[in-house]
């Protein structure tokens, strides 16, 4: 669909208008009339390119997951639903699907806690709102693995919090290989993340609002239930989604923090793309995945506009 | 609707009495706790002793000669350098593309293009990653360096986008309409007036994106298939299999660039950019 736009639309962008080479010049204005009388070819030939793009690397990829994983052993084997009951029908594979959920509602739950807090500390309490965003949000351009390691090294028996713990002349805890570690290691990466849409939104909150609340009566604990927090909702729903689905999918952090006893979804996919090698199976895993993604997105828009009006009719 | 009991009022009196200090404390704490692992990482580099112990009984900068002389990561770090650089170039562009497209016209679609450009952030890595494999080795037949740079592409698109559609947004749209009302067409416009006002979004967006490349990992580890490692690669491979300390150099090569990358990114544009969805 973006090819005749490509083909008219790129050597425009890269020939600048040339008054002085008159050749040039009339080429240049024939090509802009042209485009100027067909508006539809114009916005073709710069909203196609990318659409192109997403749509054939993005979206159809997604596509042709969900067409292999009915399929058996190997891509364009007979069709089957073989790989959709072998994962449902097996309790270790479930069990591992209920040992992400649970770890996913927890980091989800103690970051939103933690990353609205910092968020409202940050707008309402302090000056030096840019130089404290860039502290929060720096970590997160870092790399993940990099992230990760760092724990290793804080975590690990005899590691910098044994240490510290020793020194103080407690016992250690040598935490690595644990649900906590894996705890502590996605709370890290996606605290930043989530601190974005707090802070948007608090942001967005007109502090007078508050001020009202509490010349009319109600305490902090009633101000925050019945006008901040239903006015920022949206922006907790978006921490909720950012944290979520990320922490749902991964493989990385339980892989390095986590040990063998907490195995997540993300990596039995791992391992059937790198080294059991059924990867219909593994496209399979993935559709699963992707359904509790969607499910969530849905009922986070739903949610997000309900939570807002019974907080209007309780203010 | 709220029970007021005996806890919460007195929560409320804490509250109302120190809440500057409370939340100077929760400020304190979690930004300790954001920076201390990579303050941790920076102070290992120079540790002496074996592998990650602690703490070293001499400072060094061994491990950096030993890094520098490491033809597999100095490999790594071209290898990545040479997938960061087009996909970086490419996501601009398109993205650049999107935010005009998005800002200037109206068309059908234009709401399926934003959210195309937004959900790459949303689906798990390890969902798209899978699928990009099974498409393009399975499918396409493409091979590693393309793919991956293809999968970079994707990833970035909509960090620059998040980036560059704001510097749209702002600029007073005055000034193209007074330029074609001089003569000047939609391209020379363009390039002429727009383009110069959206530059520095430009090139925060591109920054960010290279940051985000050079980082990437999950992507990259599942379509390369056997092509050369890239730096993130190559760290995850030391981690799962043979940890030197040279991995706390490689760390802190990391830190650097992410940090000036951004803060030039931020100084180019306004750090509430990266906080607006």
């Amino acid at each position: 669909m973006a090819e005749p736009s490509g083909a008219a639309g790129e050597p425009g962008s890269d020939e600048p208008a040339n008054r002085s080479a008159d050749g040039t010049g009339d080429r240049m204005a024939a090509l802009t009339s042209f485009f100027r009388e067909r508006p539809r070819l114009r916005t073709l030939a710069v909203a196609g390119p990318p659409y192109g793009v997403l749509i054939l690397f993005f979206a159809i990829p997604l596509l042709a997951m969900l067409v292999v994983s009915f399929q058996t052993g190997e891509i364009g084997g007979p069709w089957t639903l073989s790989n959709y009951t072998n994962f449902l029908s097996s309790e270790t594979y479930l069990s591992v699907v209920w040992k992400t959920l649970v770890i996913s509602v927890q980091v989800t739950a103690i970051v939103v806690v933690v990353g609205y807090a910092l968020a409202y500390s940050i707008v309402r309490f302090s000056r030096r709102t840019t130089l404290l965003l860039l502290l929060v949000i720096l970590p997160f351009w870092t790399s993940y693995i990099i992230r990760m390691y760092a724990w290793i090294n804080i975590l690990q028996s005899d590691g910098v919090l044994d240490s510290t713990l020793n020194m103080l002349g407690l016992p250690a805890v040598s935490l690595l290989y644990s649900e906590p570690a894996v705890l502590i290691g996605f709370t890290y990466v996606w605290l930043p993340l989530a601190v974005l849409p707090f802070y948007a939104s608090l942001t967005n909150l007109d502090g007078d609002l508050i001020e009202a609340s509490k010349d009319l009566g109600a305490g902090p604990i009633r101000t925050f239930t019945s006008v901040t927090l239903p006015m920022t909702i949206n922006g907790v729903v978006t921490g909720v989604i950012l944290v979520f689905i990320p922490t749902f999918g991964s493989f990385i952090t339980p892989r390095l923090l986590g040990g063998t006893n907490n195995i997540m979804i993300g990596m039995v996919i791992e391992n059937q793309f790198k080294s059991a090698f059924n990867w219909p199976f593994g496209a399979a895993i993935g559709m699963v995945i992707s359904v509790v993604v969607v499910a969530l997105l849905i009922l986070g828009t739903r949610l997000g506009g309900g939570l807002f009006e019974t907080g209007g009719e309780g203010a | 609707m709220i029970r007021t009991g005996r806890v919460a009022r007195t929560v409320e009196r804490l509250a109302q009495a120190h809440a500057s200090r409370m939340a100077a404390a929760v400020i304190a704490v979690v930004i300790a706790f954001l920076w201390i692992p990579i303050g941790v990482l920076v102070f290992m580099s120079f540790a002496d002793g074996g592998v990650l112990s602690f703490p070293p009984d001499e400072l060094t900068l061994r491990w950096y000669r030993v890094f520098l002389s490491n033809d597999a990561a100095m490999d790594a770090i071209v290898t990545t350098l040479t997938i960061s650089v087009p996909a970086t170039a490419i996501s601009v562009l398109l993205s650049t593309m999107i935010a005009y497209a998005v800002n200037r016209y109206v068309f059908p679609g234009r709401s399926w293009l934003q959210l195309l450009a937004t959900l790459p952030i949303i689906v798990p890595l390890v969902v798209t990653g899978i699928s990009m494999v099974l498409f393009f080795n399975g499918t396409l037949g493409l091979s590693g360096y393309v793919s991956v740079v293809i999968a970079h592409v994707v990833r970035t698109i909509p960090f620059a986008t998040l980036v560059i559609l704001p510097t749209f947004l702002t600029f007073d749209r005055g000034l193209e309409e007074a330029s074609k009302d001089l003569g000047a067409d939609e391209l020379r416009t363009f390039r002429q007036v727009t383009l110069p006002n959206i530059f520095p979004g430009i090139v925060a967006g591109g920054l960010l994106a290279f940051t985000l490349s050079f980082n990437e990992f999950v992507y990259t580890y599942f379509v390369k298939g056997s092509g050369d490692p890239t730096l993130p690669v190559y760290i995850w491979n030391q981690i799962r299999y043979n940890v030197t300390p040279e991995v706390n150099v490689i760390s802190v090569v990391f830190l650097v660039l992410a940090v000036s990358m951004v803060l030039v990114a931020v100084s180019l544009t306004r750090v509430e950019l990266l906080a607006r969805r």
